[in-house]
């Protein structure tokens, strides 16, 4: 197997750190297989994800899968760096999913959230939230 | 035309016409043909020789099938009519109508039948709000089909209309000139056909739309099986059976199918507007119907550990382990317009589905979805204490940090001033309502069950336990309310008690974290003047600055509700409590034909004589159909231990003798028989 690149591209980065981990704590005990057709002008860039009982594999193959995944690069580059949500992008056409849409649906559990979010929000007093609404 | 609103479905497509089956949608009349939260018809509109019909009857056969008995003209016009037309419509996904017309005269009729059809494609969160839309129309005529679409950049949705007859098709319509004979018909079958785009590939049923009836013939069936399957059910209590039957009835329409499991279904929240996965409606009713059916818990549990949270979103208020509140797959979710993708902004789902986990594997002895679940259900544990201990003070507490389109109040009681102090006020953001509490210190004590027995990790076991052991010691010293003897609704950041009583003690009876010391003065309140309207508990506590019998959380009783603190009571010993809850709730199901409402007004019971209905757009609704089913159990006092089911009922007279036969679960099938012995009408002195 030729080994995967890394590079500062974000879609090798991501496939690249995938593979690193080996074993993503979300899929525990799940299996499933996917191929990545991401599109780049006329060029069709593909990546092969193998998951065995939680375990990751990630090749460069044209291998079959359980879901083929057809996308444009920036809108993939979007969705790997979590500036574009993956239900989202199906839902507006974005991307394509042949096959399994539970193994895309299992798949996006891995993918980051949006680069701003913190999970932290500041307190509101009582007498803020009564200002805005009416006394009993 | 008639107010009376038609509606049908399947799955996530549905129809709510008028009683002659037309459709005439403006931008906030929610009448249309629905699929994926989308608006696929604003118009369908059935005229002849360009005259509208009015509706003789309107049958529903199914919840997926209507039929139509019109005549042409309006009013008084039609008594002579010499023509009938028969529109019969079933769902699948679109829908699919067959239009006879019937000649009654001696001598042959020409006549002009013409469908307009046309589409706005709105978002249902736009229906709701009455949103413009961004995107363009168009409108496509071929030789046998009309083509409705709406695009907006790739986001693209079309509606296909053919007909089996020949046509005239414009851009508006079909149009047919036909000639019927004397006493003679004419008839044609209409195809609509509602298409997502990208989204068409997932929905396995779309193979069977052309299939003549294929569809329909399935749900029948699908229909007849699942009622088949359910546990038989004889009473002495005529209406209990009537209850019974439209319970499971309303059960099978609000089955839902995920486009990840086509072939299993989970409990959508209520029809027509909610006919998609929601973490708290689903798990509620997933439980309610446990003792009858255990595939909803299945399905549902599998369905949300699939879409679990795995990272911080702050706009989908999203966490790691988070379980989901709602799902959307309409336009404004697809621009990120509206957080649905899913939207995670709910305080107690996570707990519910540990709390859901477990009693299905007690019912059910399923130990493998277990093992399967068992990540998701230490994910959800997880999020108990490392992501829902907003303020680090050992408690749950929500606040939403999507400011602009998430939910304010992430409990069941999720309107603006369902949370409330005695004299009116309302408490500052985080919030930590009590029944978080308890469904959280439930979460663990059942996660501590299931690790210790299935996932032999016997050390997070001994964690879970000490500290469910730990929460519970706390939260009955500082939740407890001193001068009221119950637990206050909520506690706010600075630590003060939100003094308000509420039904919400229910629930923590329910989940096991009060004190015994303290579960009488519960029951007491719970069946006390205060909160006990004679027909069932009320959300707030006569008497309360906020106390409306008729607010949607500060005073109406909720059925689903009621049901929960039933079996709350049962949970405490409070058999007879139990009782009274039980006799007050199906009392109010046999006024309202065996369909219970989402919520009836608090008014007390003999000042009113009958429930008044809380007007709401949604039925029947999941959890209010699953409530006689969690009142049956706690009434006949089921419960799973080990492989036996035990059966200890506590019947309110009125219902005399009662038989549940075949019960199923990990015994196989058991039968329950109680006889009403507990004297309700006394208990409560009406």
């Amino acid at each position: 197997m030729a080994p995967l690149k890394t590079s500062e591209d974000p879609v090798s980065q991501f496939f690249v750190a995938l593979a690193e981990q080996g074993r993503i704590a979300t899929f525990a005990g799940e299996s499933a297989t996917l191929r990545f057709d991401i599109a780049d002008g006329e060029a069709v860039e593909r990546w092969h994800v193998t998951i065995t009982s939680g375990d990751v594999a990630v090749t460069r193959k044209q291998d079959a899968a359980d879901a083929v995944v057809r996308i444009q690069r920036p809108q993939f580059e979007a969705i790997v760096t979590g500036r574009l949500n993956a239900q989202a992008a199906l839902l507006r056409g974005l991307l394509s999913c042949e096959g399994s849409v539970a193994a895309l649906m299992m798949f996006q559990r891995c993918l980051p959230g949006p680069p701003g979010s913190t999970g932290r929000v500041g307190p509101i007093s009582g007498q803020a939230v009564m200002a805005e609404r009416r006394p009993a | 035309m008639s107010d009376e609103l038609v509606q049908i479905l399947e799955g996530n497509t549905f129809v709510v016409s008028d009683d002659r089956g037309d459709i005439e949608a403006s931008a906030t009349d929610p009448t249309g043909l629905f699929s994926f939260d989308t608006r696929f018809l604003s118009k369908w509109v059935l005229t002849v020789n360009g005259q509208r019909l009015t509706a003789l009857s309107t049958d529903d056969l199914q919840y997926f099938q209507t039929r139509f008995f019109l005549v042409p003209g309006s009013g008084t016009v039609y008594v002579d009519a010499k023509l009938s037309v028969i529109r019969e419509r079933e769902v699948a996904d679109g829908f699919h109508e067959d239009i006879r017309v019937l000649n009654h005269e001696n001598v042959p009729v020409d006549l002009k039948i013409r469908i307009d059809a046309a589409s706005d494609f709105a978002d249902l969160f736009e229906v709701k709000d009455a949103l413009a839309k961004k995107g363009q129309y168009q409108a496509q005529v071929t030789d046998s089909s009309l083509v409705l679409g709406y695009r907006r950049e790739t986001y693209a949705r079309e509606t296909w209309i053919s007909s089996s007859s020949p046509a005239v098709i414009d851009d508006k319509g079909l149009e047919f000139s036909v000639t019927v004979p004397p006493h003679g018909e004419w008839s044609t079958e209409l195809e609509v056909v509602a298409s997502t785009g990208a989204l068409d590939g997932f929905s396995a049923s779309t193979t069977g739309i052309r299939g003549e009836h294929r569809v329909h013939r399935d749900m029948a069936r699908g229909l007849e099986k699942w009622l088949k399957h359910a546990p038989r059910l004889e009473c002495d209590w005529e209406p209990l059976e009537l209850i019974y039957r439209r319970c499971l009835t309303d059960l099978a329409a609000l089955r839902f199918s995920t486009l990840t499991m086509p072939g299993r279904s989970l409990p959508a929240a209520g029809l027509p507007w909610f006919m998609t996965i929601f973490g708290r409606d689903s798990i509620f009713t997933s439980l309610q119907a446990l003792p009858f059916t255990s595939e909803l818990a299945a399905t549902t549990l599998m369905a949300l550990a699939e879409r679990q949270g795995t990272r911080i979103d702050d706009f989908r208020d999203e966490d790691p382990g988070r379980i989901l509140h709602e799902m959307r797959y309409g336009e404004l979710t697809a621009f990120e317009e509206r957080p649905h993708s899913p939207y995670y902004g709910s305080a107690d789902a996570t707990a519910l589905f540990v709390v859901l986990l477990d009693e299905y594997e007690r019912w059910t002895g399923d130990a493998r979805l277990v093992l399967h679940l068992e990540q998701a259900a230490r994910a959800a544990l997880n999020w108990i204490d490392e992501y829902a201990d907003l303020q680090g003070n050992g408690y749950v507490s929500y606040q939403r940090r999507n400011e602009q389109t998430g939910l304010e109040n992430q409990c069941w009681k999720d309107s603006w001033d369902s949370i409330s102090y005695r004299n009116g006020d309302l408490p500052g953001f985080p919030r930590a309502t009590c029944e978080l509490q308890g469904y959280a210190y439930d979460a663990k004590v059942r996660g501590a069950r299931l690790a210790r027995l299935i996932w032999k990790d016997p050390a997070l076991a001994d964690r879970l336990e000490k500290e469910a052991a730990d929460l519970k010691r706390r939260f009955n010293s500082d939740f407890w309310v001193e001068d009221g003897e119950y637990f206050a609704v909520a506690l706010e950041a600075d630590g003060r008690q939100v003094d308000s009583l509420t039904s919400n003690n229910g629930h923590l009876l329910w989940s096991g974290i009060v004190e015994k010391s303290k579960a009488r003065a519960v029951a007491r309140h719970l069946l006390g003047p205060r909160l006990f309207s004679g027909w069932g508990v009320r959300t707030l506590a006569e008497g309360e600055a906020r106390y409306n019998p008729i607010g949607y959380h500060v005073g109406t009783v909720w059925p689903f509700d009621n049901s929960f603190i039933a079996w709350g009571l049962r949970r405490y010993g409070f058999k007879d409590e139990a009782a009274c809850i039980v006799a007050g709730i199906m009392e109010a199901a046999e006024v309202f034909a065996g369909r219970l409402p989402e919520a009836f007004g608090g008014y007390q019971r003999t000042t009113t004589r009958y429930p008044v209905r809380y007007p709401t757009a949604c039925s029947p609704q999941a959890w209010s159909t699953g409530a006689p089913l969690l009142l049956l159990r706690a009434a006949l006092g089921l419960e799973p231990h080990g492989d036996n089911l035990v059966v200890d009922p506590a019947l309110p007279m009125r219902i005399g003798h009662l038989e549940l036969l075949d019960v199923p679960g990990r015994w196989k099938r058991i039968d329950a028989f109680g006889r009403g012995r507990v004297d309700t009408d006394r208990m409560t002195r009406r």
